[in-house]
């Protein structure tokens, strides 16, 4: 398969299940919820080394927010219940409740199994801090410098998807990071996903373990390293001299489908030669997106040959 | 089974009726001739509500009651789901220890309305007499939960002792308004009578068409409550009430109080720009 004469690799991400959070952080104004949310999104791309996921999700208008202010959703992700619960608590504590202005609410309100991180922080207030019920949802204020700090006291986990991935191959690193930020900009803003590597974009592919280093948990992917391509059984092309990967994770499969159809198909710029994926044969984890019938799922995924 | 229980008054009552069969959670599981055999007690006449009322439907939790029904007391008490419309006013003790559900009266109601609640949503579009939301007579506590919003006035003790909850007026309330709260959220758009939130402990009473403040409430500092706006906000959503953005996002002055008792409830004082 061809997409504006890219070829699409027949093969499959793979991905697995994580615990996932969304987090609707407000202020008074945009700019104020989205250092927050950066914040709160700090060092948090891969759970190799940052123990979570995140990144935000999408900007939210003022009637999409509990309290009517300016918003941003923000996804998290962990490997488990109670790692993600230990990952609010630091997080907000340190993020959110620091920065002017804002409030913190929960953005998975349906989801039954939940965590309490707000309780947990509201002890902030040594003893000042007092609760609210609002639409059957209990609120703590915690008083600062500024005021007061609204924190929901609890917030839903979902049953996300994480490692959702596509790599776009292109014929030099100024071609293919143009392919990469349009890839990015495409999935921008899109419900139920998020890119938590920086700008949306991942360089250093990651095998697991090592060839070298005991106890070392990934190291580079050697086969799409283009420096390496004699001394390694390389994956390359012959005309392929630069990789960039997308790495996604979802609150549901549908998202992460959704999202790589959009970013594949803004991938398929001139001077990037195929997009292909990671996967590990299937034994990594249950989700599998195979790129070729993620395509073919929408009529105008683009001109295919 | 029926998609509601239309209860239509047959004539002007012309004697107070305690009416507190009336509960659309009860309606739930009782066929017409059921709802009808109900019990009314006129004084100490015991009679059953088709002596008043047309009964049309049975077995749903959705009512619906069409007519004046200010003196029928007690209706809609210990509600604890269901959908409850009166289509004009409703007499003292409306949805008295309401749990749950939803009760909407178009008018206004008498005294004692959701008095004892602890779930639920009342809305009374018109006004509401003295001790609503409060707690039944020598009772310790108040409301413990759900919403009561009144779209006009109210009348004394408004929400007084009250354990939880959110209690909006969107009238003027009149004297001891959230008296004796322990926590909770009294909200008032016009002005409160003499001896607002006398002896409360913690909670808040929000007031944004003037109060005069009691000497043992101490000043703290002029700010934006976030909890005012995040349940203004609410409020206006769900109840589709127009309240202004200086009033949502508006400032407010913040008084510690009741020094009298632990001092950690709070009238906020919406300052006009």
């Amino acid at each position: 398969m061809h997409v504006n004469a890219v070829f699409i690799d027949d093969t499959f991400a793979e991905a697995f299940p994580m615990r996932a959070a969304r987090i609707v952080v407000t202020a008074v104004n945009a700019r104020w919820a989205r250092e927050a949310a950066l914040k709160l999104t700090g060092f948090a791309t891969s759970v190799i080394a940052c123990k979570c996921e995140a990144a935000i999700e999408r900007e939210l208008e003022r009637h999409e927010t509990p309290d009517g202010r300016p918003g941003i959703s923000v996804l998290v992700f962990a490997m488990d219940t109670e790692g993600l619960g230990k990952r609010l608590v630091e997080r907000i504590g340190q993020t959110v409740l620091t920065c002017p202005t804002t409030s913190c609410f929960d953005g998975l309100p349906g989801a039954e199994k939940r965590l309490t991180p707000g309780r947990s922080l509201r002890v902030f207030g040594d003893g000042f801090q007092a609760s609210k019920v609002v639409a059957g949802d209990r609120f703590w204020r915690v008083p600062v410098m500024d005021g007061e700090c609204l924190l929901q006291e609890s917030f839903g986990v979902a049953t996300g998807v994480g490692g959702g991935n596509f790599i776009i191959l292109g014929a030099d690193s100024r071609s293919t990071l143009a392919a990469a930020e349009a890839s990015v900009a495409a999935i921008a803003n899109m419900e139920g996903v998020i890119l938590p590597f920086p700008g949306g974009i991942a360089r250093s592919g990651s095998k697991v373990g090592s060839r070298r280093y005991k106890g070392l948990a990934a190291s580079t992917n050697e086969a799409f390293c283009p420096t390496l391509r004699p001394l390694t059984a390389s994956s390359l092309p012959a005309d392929v001299d630069s990789v960039l990967e997308i790495v996604l994770d979802g609150l549901d499969e549908g998202s992460i489908r959704r999202a790589m159809r959009a970013g594949i198909t803004a991938a398929c710029l001139p001077g990037i030669r195929a997009i292909t994926a990671g996967n590990y044969g299937g034994k990594l984890g249950p989700h599998h997106f195979p790129l070729r019938s993620i395509l073919d799922e929408r009529a105008d995924a683009g001109a295919r040959t | 089974m029926s998609d509601r229980v239309t209860l239509t008054l047959r004539a002007a009552l012309e004697e107070s009726i305690e009416a507190e069969a009336i509960v659309p959670s009860a309606f739930a599981t009782l066929g017409e001739a059921e709802i009808r055999a109900l019990p009314v007690w006129a004084g100490r006449s015991r009679r059953v509500l088709a002596d008043y009322f047309d009964v049309r439907g049975g077995q749903s939790a959705t009512v619906r009651i069409v007519g004046d029904v200010r003196r029928a007391h007690g209706i809609a008490t210990g509600m604890a789901a269901g959908d409850l419309v009166v289509d004009g006013d409703a007499g003292a003790r409306f949805a008295a220890g309401m749990s749950g559900g939803r009760a909407d009266v178009l008018g206004s109601t008498g005294d004692e309305a959701g008095v004892a609640m602890s779930g639920g949503s009342l809305h009374i579009r018109g006004d509401a007499g003295d001790r609503v939301g409060a707690g039944l007579a020598g009772a310790s506590r108040g409301m413990t939960g759900g919403e009561i919003v009144v779209g006009g006035s109210v009348g004394a003790h408004a929400g007084a002792r009250m354990r939880r909850g959110l209690l909006f007026v969107g009238g003027n309330a009149g004297e001891l308004a959230a008296r004796a709260i322990i926590a909770g959220t009294v909200i008032v758009i016009g002005r409160v009578g003499p001896e607002p939130a006398f002896a409360s402990k913690r909670g808040s009473l929000v007031v944004a068409g003037g109060v005069d403040v009691p000497a043992t409430y101490r000043h703290a500092c002029d700010y934006q409550p976030p909890h005012v706006r995040l349940a203004l906000t609410y409020l206006a959503r769900r109840y589709d009430i127009s309240l202004g953005a200086e009033l949502v996002e508006g400032t407010y002055r913040r008084y510690c109080g009741d020094a009298s008792t632990v001092g950690r409830g709070e009238i906020l004082e919406w300052i006009r720009e």
